[in-house]
């Protein structure tokens, strides 16, 4: 049953991942939903333990790429290389052939090296030498990037930020968390033992599921009118894409399922919005101290 | 305030200068005070409600000595713009603005006292807009408005209202003259011709380009030196100042008179001038329908009231007219000098006697002598001093119609040939935008009628033997160059044309204003009425149809209403429902927040409640955005059976 996987699953990350349910579940409902997850904090507060344990407990072979500013696009696709025996050129695959990936510090690598992500992310399939190979499947990137105000970041385009489902943040974990941290096993020696919760065929049943949580043409009006806020109320640089907006419904709809509700409801939709939309907009007149999610939730009336 | 001050700005022009002092020292008062510079008068008493107070006094001995009572228009219209300006130094309550806010309004009715050209209602629909926009700010106490939306949304209400404005404009019943008695001062200073001639007057009128009547002909205009308006006919002379023949004989009789020749009909716009001659073009015989007029025995057609408002007169011309062709009593009055004044002119006039005892011989005689001699026709001519007939025919020979007129029928007179002088208007000029001849107080004329045997009274116009040009092209052909042109346009022809084509424009727009808002009088909405049908225009038939519009307006408007009104889905009601039952139990539900959240808050206040909390929202949520697998009438039912009742 998809409710009793989903609750293993979570389960088993949260023994990991300690206080920090609320990410956990956006970043499941991220990968149920068949979108990349951007995971933007600063270093040391368990990035690359979320992604590990994600791999894990779905059951998704795992690779981790770190990205460095020296990097090509050939070091993370793999190159085409002549095999003397049989006189043909044959494809050395780069680590970009596995089901889910760990893009570290995504953002230290140059553009062009960010760009070889492009289409892996939109077509789950790389070109070399115009040849098109299928990457499989499932397939998901998990990115980690550094606060854009550090020191040696080239920040993500907007077409590349617009391909990420969500964005998440996980802060810095709170007193009992930190304890429990502390107190408790390392977490390495942990990711480690973990077992798979799914294998890729309940992963693909739950992902179905996801796509199947009802939908009303009520919800989808106040879906519509938020993209319409955000073209229209002149308060951001550009509104957002009907990427946008599929990816808030698919995001809302992973939500549902988490949260157990038989359809999509409002509720569902405010809970993901941040994490989807915030890092797809540009407020026109930066205000630092004001949440503009908040104010744009609170200016739309639920149909 | 600012619509205050915009409102009170025209009545400054009117008024004494102490009372705009007042005025705008009050309105720099509030500013400073708004700005916390400057205190305000207090409730109780202190210094600053002293000055306040001393003001007021002040202005009030003031009004008091300019005008000697509060009443007329005037004094009321100062006393209405001082006292506003002090309640706006006084201002402390909601109901104080409200007032002044009123107030304003009344200023603004007060202006068309004053004033009714289209820049003035310009100015004071712009000041309404204010007025109404500083109303809604009083409402909005949340100040959820800027300046430019609360502008905005005064302007759209006002905009609303026009439809209702022109039910009323159009059907609501006219009565003749202003709806209120306007006190008796309401109409002086208005410049125009006068009924009596002392040589030199006209010229003050010659310099002025107030209109003073329009003609719209209705098929041809006659030509320029035919278009001779006939305004006061003067027969008595002191020897400078020409007035009237004395009532008895000018009312005793009707003229007596036959007319013939082209017919010519038209529409005269009579400018207020505050006195009684129409100016018609000639003797046109028949009384016109409107206003009420009569004709003296000299031909003048007078209206039986002064006209102090702008008058539409229709009437119909003949090219030739016979007027009083039999000898009587009054023509002696044509030949009255006074004793023993322009000696040398009777000398020149028995001269001409004794060659020839024909009037009309005599007529061309005195025409020639204008003719020949070196007179010229000037606007500037030199005073004359002394006996100013006898100084003008021999030595200074340089004057206007004024001068011709009066010493050609000293001549006349004096030569035993009857004549009068007869002053109005010539010519005018036809502005191509809408076809109307304007005719302006600077056509001022005059020129001399003298009586013939069996023939009448016959027009002689002794200046068109000095200037025909007068005549025939009319007066601004004989103006200074430049006349009538800001003075550094003056060089340039193509400036000039430009600044002329303007000039027509706007006065042919002023006109349509005029002839068809200001003159929308009881005869103009009977014709406009008939023409749209109404068959009997009287005050019930235009209630009846103002009660019907009205009801049509509120019908189209709820038809509006209805179809606009908002659409919602029986759940959505059902749900609402259930809202508006928590909002009365404390509990409002914001607009954003989405039914779980809703329920969960609700569930706080109301834990004992939780089990019907969850099936309605759970009802609702399958309804509304699931996949509708329970019934309406479910929901229904548990929304009904619901209350808020406080745990026990």
């Amino acid at each position: 049953m998809p409710h009793n996987d989903i609750e293993h699953i979570l389960n088993a990350i949260n023994a990991v991942i300690v206080g920090k349910k609320t990410p956990v579940k956006l970043a499941l409902s991220c990968l149920l939903a068949g979108g990349h997850l951007l995971i933007e904090d600063l270093p040391g507060v368990g990035k690359t333990t979320l992604a590990h344990t994600l791999a894990k407990t779905l059951g998704l072979s795992f690779q981790r790429i770190q990205f460095t500013s020296d990097m090509l696009p050939a070091d993370i696709l793999g190159v085409a290389i002549f095999n003397r025996d049989t006189h043909e050129f044959s494809l050395h695959k780069g680590p970009i052939f596995t089901q889910l990936i760990l893009a570290d510090e995504v953002n230290r690598a140059t553009p062009r090296t960010q760009s070889a992500l492009l289409e892996a992310m939109e077509e789950h399939q790389i070109t070399i030498e115009n040849q098109t190979y299928d990457l499989p499947e499932p397939f998901f990137i998990i990115a980690t990037q550094n606060p854009s105000n550090q020191i040696g970041t080239f920040p993500l385009p907007e077409s590349q930020l617009d391909r990420f489902l969500m964005r998440i943040e996980l802060g810095y974990p709170d007193a009992q968390a930190e304890r429990e941290l502390l107190l408790g096993q390392d977490r390495r020696q942990l990711v480690h033992d973990l077992t798979a919760a799914i294998n890729s065929d309940q992963l693909k049943v739950l992902q179905d599921a996801v796509s199947k949580v009802h939908v009303s043409s009520a919800l989808i009006d106040y879906i519509q009118t938020i993209l319409a806020y955000t073209r229209d109320s002149g308060q951001f640089v550009y509104g957002l894409s009907p990427r946008a907006g599929i990816a808030l419904l698919r995001a809302a709809q992973a939500w549902a399922l988490i949260a157990h509700h038989q359809q999509v409801l409002p509720e569902d939709v405010q809970a993901v919005l941040p994490n989807v939309i915030a890092h797809r907009l540009h407020l026109r007149v930066d205000n630092a101290n004001g949440d503009f999610i908040t104010d744009l939730i609170n200016a739309i009336a639920i149909p | 305030m600012a619509g205050l001050s915009l409102g009170a700005l025209p009545h400054f022009i009117y008024q004494p200068i102490w009372v705009a002092i007042i005025f705008i020292a009050m309105i720099f008062w509030r500013i400073m005070a708004i700005r916390h510079l400057w205190p305000l008068p207090t409730k109780q008493l202190s210094a600053f409600k002293l000055i306040h107070l001393a003001i007021a006094g002040i202005a009030f001995v003031l009004l008091f000595i300019s005008y000697g009572n509060f009443i007329g228009r005037d004094a009321g219209v100062a006393l209405l713009t001082v006292m506003l300006s002090l309640k706006v130094v006084e201002i402390r309550h909601h109901r104080d603005y409200y007032i002044s806010c009123f107030l304003g309004y009344f200023l603004v009715v007060t202006n068309f006292f004053y004033s009714q050209t289209i820049p003035t209602a310009l100015l004071m629909f712009i000041v309404v807009i204010i007025m109404t926009a500083s109303l809604i700010s009083l409402n909005d106490s949340k100040k959820s408005l800027s300046n430019k939306g609360l502008i905005k949304l005064a302007s759209s209400m006002l905009l609303q209202a026009i439809p209702l404005m022109l039910l009323l404009f159009v059907l609501f019943p006219r009565i003749a003259g202003p709806l209120w008695g306007l006190p008796q001062d309401a109409h002086s200073g208005k410049s125009g011709i006068d009924d009596s001639m002392t040589l030199g007057k006209i010229s003050q009128l010659i310099l002025s380009d107030e209109i003073a009547f329009r003609v719209k002909f209705n098929d041809q205009i006659p030509a320029q030196s035919q278009l001779y308006w006939r305004g006061p006919v003067l027969w008595q002379t002191d020897g400078t100042t020409w007035t009237e023949l004395n009532k008895r004989y000018l009312m005793s009789s009707r003229p007596d008179f036959t007319t013939s020749g082209d017919e010519y009909s038209y529409t005269i716009t009579l400018e207020p001038h505050n006195k009684r001659w129409l100016f018609a073009l000639d003797f046109p015989g028949e009384l016109p329908l409107t206003p009420a007029s009569h004709y003296t025995y000299d031909g003048q057609l007078r209206s039986i009231k002064p006209i102090n408002q702008r008058q539409k007169i229709r009437l119909r011309s003949y090219t030739q007219f016979n007027l009083n062709p039999k000898q009587d009593d009054a023509i002696n009055n044509a030949l009255q000098l006074p004793d023993k004044l322009h000696p040398r002119t009777r000398q020149l006039a028995q001269t001409w006697l004794q060659q020839s005892s024909q009037p009309a011989e005599l007529i061309n005689k005195a025409l020639a002598y204008f003719n020949q001699n070196d007179f010229y026709y000037t606007l500037t001519p030199p005073v004359l001093t002394g006996d100013s007939i006898d100084r003008f025919l021999f030595e200074s020979r340089r004057g206007f119609c004024e001068h011709y007129a009066a010493s050609f029928t000293v001549l006349m007179r004096a030569a035993d040939v009857p004549a009068r002088i007869v002053t109005g208007y010539l010519g005018g000029e036809i502005n191509p935008v809408d076809g109307f001849l304007v005719v302006r107080q600077r056509d001022a004329h005059a020129w001399v009628e003298v009586w013939l045997q069996d023939q009448g009274w016959i027009r002689i116009d002794p200046t068109a033997a000095v200037s025909p040009q007068r005549i025939d092209h009319g007066i601004s052909t004989i103006m200074p160059e430049g006349f009538n042109t800001p003075l550094l346009m003056a060089n340039s022809r193509q400036l000039i044309d430009l600044w002329q084509a303007i000039r027509n424009n706007w006065d042919a727009f002023d006109n349509a204003w005029n002839q068809w808002i200001l003159a929308y009088g009881p005869e103009l909405q009977k014709e406009f009425l008939q023409k749209i049908g109404m068959t009997k225009p009287d005050w019930q038939t235009m209630a009846l149809w103002l009660a019907m519009g009205f009801v049509l307006m509120s019908l189209m408007i709820s038809f509006y209403l209805f179809y606009h009104r908002p659409h919602y889905d029986p759940v959505s009601q059902l749900y609402s429902t259930f809202c508006k039952k928590a909002a009365r139990a404390g509990c409002v539900r914001p607009k954003q927040q989405g039914p779980l959240d809703f329920a969960t808050a609700l569930k706080q206040h109301y834990p004992h409640l939780s089990q019907q909390i969850d099936h309605i929202t759970e009802l609702y949520i399958n309804l509304h955005f699931g996949k509708q697998t329970v019934s309406v009438s479910d929901l229904r039912l548990a929304i009904k059976q619901f209350k808020f009742t406080a745990s026990n």
